[in-house]
């Protein structure tokens, strides 16, 4: 098996055709075509059929793609029935998804964006966008080559492997850092945009957080943060036309 | 302020590349309101008001989970275009300005890549004949499609944007006190889509303790600075 080099370069790009007909599929058979290409001489029908099951439905976490696309390539070559890889294929959707939306998207993305703000806000300026960049993109790009390795190592026992591995283990300590950070960063950004305005704007910013807050409990997940700004915005219009 | 041509270009350049990094290709972060501000800053010569406009957006990112299918906007060519209302002009008179144009430029690239998903389906349905064959060439050609038409949509959402910021900077004149007013609407509005984030994502358990634990402490570092 080769072009395993490419196929990590090319994981980076498995959303490149998200769609809502096969989401994440053709990224996927995308990612998968180098490190197929052996099958191609070895057993050109087998890989025919493997480049179609590497192309269908198929979605998760971006981060932990290559954790799928490395078993199914290895069940290829292992010869397994197809339909045993398509099972796999769909095993691996949910827990993919569900595992790197934590790890990445509620844990270490807004561990280090508070971290970030922060660096920002008390003077760092830039420094705290190479920071940011730096840490986030170690994690990112280790995560995928562990993922693609042990994806082509594991084949059709990467669940077992997933499992055991320091996925599950990470969550709960990014998931803790994320909640401080986020909590630390808030206040502290807050205090920098009301630094020339007194203490009255203080007032007036937490009322404004207080009502976005219960306007979201209350409207539910519709009230986004950028709906609620957009309505408050125009109410602010309106009120300062109505008092001039 | 009008920028230079050479300015405005390195800016749709810039903005394509944030558009991209969202989804379609690498996922660096630069993509981020705060990074994408910062540099569209250093492109105007005011980094400042690109991190104070990236600062802002980034409150409202945080709100977001994009998670499966989910629809979000687009808040990195929407920062750049907040940067550009903001750049230049006292930040305490504009924010307001420059967070709703680039709230209002998020939620349109937010539409802009629904139909680019839509595309994106059409154009595999187009080739789902070749998909079936296992013809590996079809699958190269709509990845690369794919990414083209993203950034395109990129180039132009962030084009529009800073056609937007222009024309709001130009034709939109707020007395002092509306200015004012609408920069604390748009930090408090801000407060509340970072702090509701973090409640959704913390649940009920450990987590929203050191939430809450963040809050008190970042409270005592603002009051105390």
């Amino acid at each position: 098996m080769n072009g395993t080099g490419r196929a990590l370069l090319r994981l980076f790009a498995v959303q490149g055709t998200w769609n809502y007909e096969r989401m994440l599929g053709v990224g996927f058979g995308y990612g998968a075509e180098p490190l197929l290409q052996d099958l191609k001489t070895a057993d050109p029908v087998r890989h025919s059929e493997a480049v179609v099951r590497s192309a269908e439905f198929f979605n998760c976490n971006p981060n932990l793609a290559g954790l799928a696309v490395g078993a199914t390539v290895r069940a290829e070559y292992d010869a397994a029935p197809g339909t045993q890889i398509a099972r796999l294929r769909t095993a691996l959707c949910s827990p993919l998804g569900a595992l790197g939306d934590q790890l990445f998207w509620a844990g270490l993305l807004p561990a280090l964006v508070g971290l970030a703000l922060i660096v920002v806000v008390l003077g760092g300026g830039l420094w705290g966008i190479i920071g940011f960049l730096v840490a986030y993109n170690v994690v990112h790009v280790w995560t995928a080559t562990w993922s693609l390795r042990t994806g082509l190592a594991t084949g059709m026992g990467v669940g077992a492997a997933i499992g055991s591995s320091w996925i599950p283990r990470a969550i709960p300590r990014v998931g803790v850092a994320a909640g401080f950070a986020v909590g630390l960063a808030a206040p502290i950004v807050a205090g920098w945009y009301l630094g020339p305005f007194g203490r009255l704007s203080v007032v007036a910013v937490l009322l404004v957080a207080v009502l976005g807050l219960a306007s979201g409990r209350l409207f539910g997940p519709r009230m986004t943060g950028s709906r609620f700004a957009l309505v408050a915005v125009l109410l602010t219009l309106l009120c300062r036309l109505v008092l001039r | 302020m009008i920028a230079p041509p050479l300015v405005l270009v390195s800016l749709v350049v810039w903005g394509t590349l944030v558009g991209l990094d969202l989804v379609s290709v690498a996922q660096t972060m630069i993509a981020r309101p705060f990074v994408a501000g910062g540099i569209a800053g250093v492109l105007l010569g005011d980094p400042m008001a690109g991190l104070r406009a990236g600062v802002l957006l980034e409150l409202f990112a945080l709100d977001v989970l994009p998670v499966g299918a989910a629809r979000y906007p687009d808040y990195g060519p929407a920062t750049i275009a907040a940067t550009v209302v903001l750049a230049g002009s006292p930040w305490e008179l504009s924010l307001g300005l420059a967070g709703t144009v680039g709230l209002l430029v998020s939620v349109l690239g937010g539409w802009s890549l629904q139909q680019l998903r839509r595309l994106n389906a059409e154009a595999v349905q187009r080739h789902t004949a070749a998909l079936a064959a296992g013809d590996s060439d079809a699958i190269r050609r709509l990845q690369y499609a794919g990414i083209l038409r993203d950034a395109i949509r990129s180039a132009l959402l962030t084009a529009i944007g800073i056609a937007g910021a222009w024309a709001a900077q130009r034709w939109l004149t707020l007395d002092r006190r509306t200015a004012v007013a609408l920069t604390l609407v748009v930090v408090g509005a801000g407060l509340a889509a970072a702090v509701g984030g973090a409640l959704r994502s913390a649940g009920r358990g450990r987590r929203r303790n050191w939430l809450a634990a963040g809050l008190v402490v970042g409270a005592a570092v603002a009051a105390f600075r």
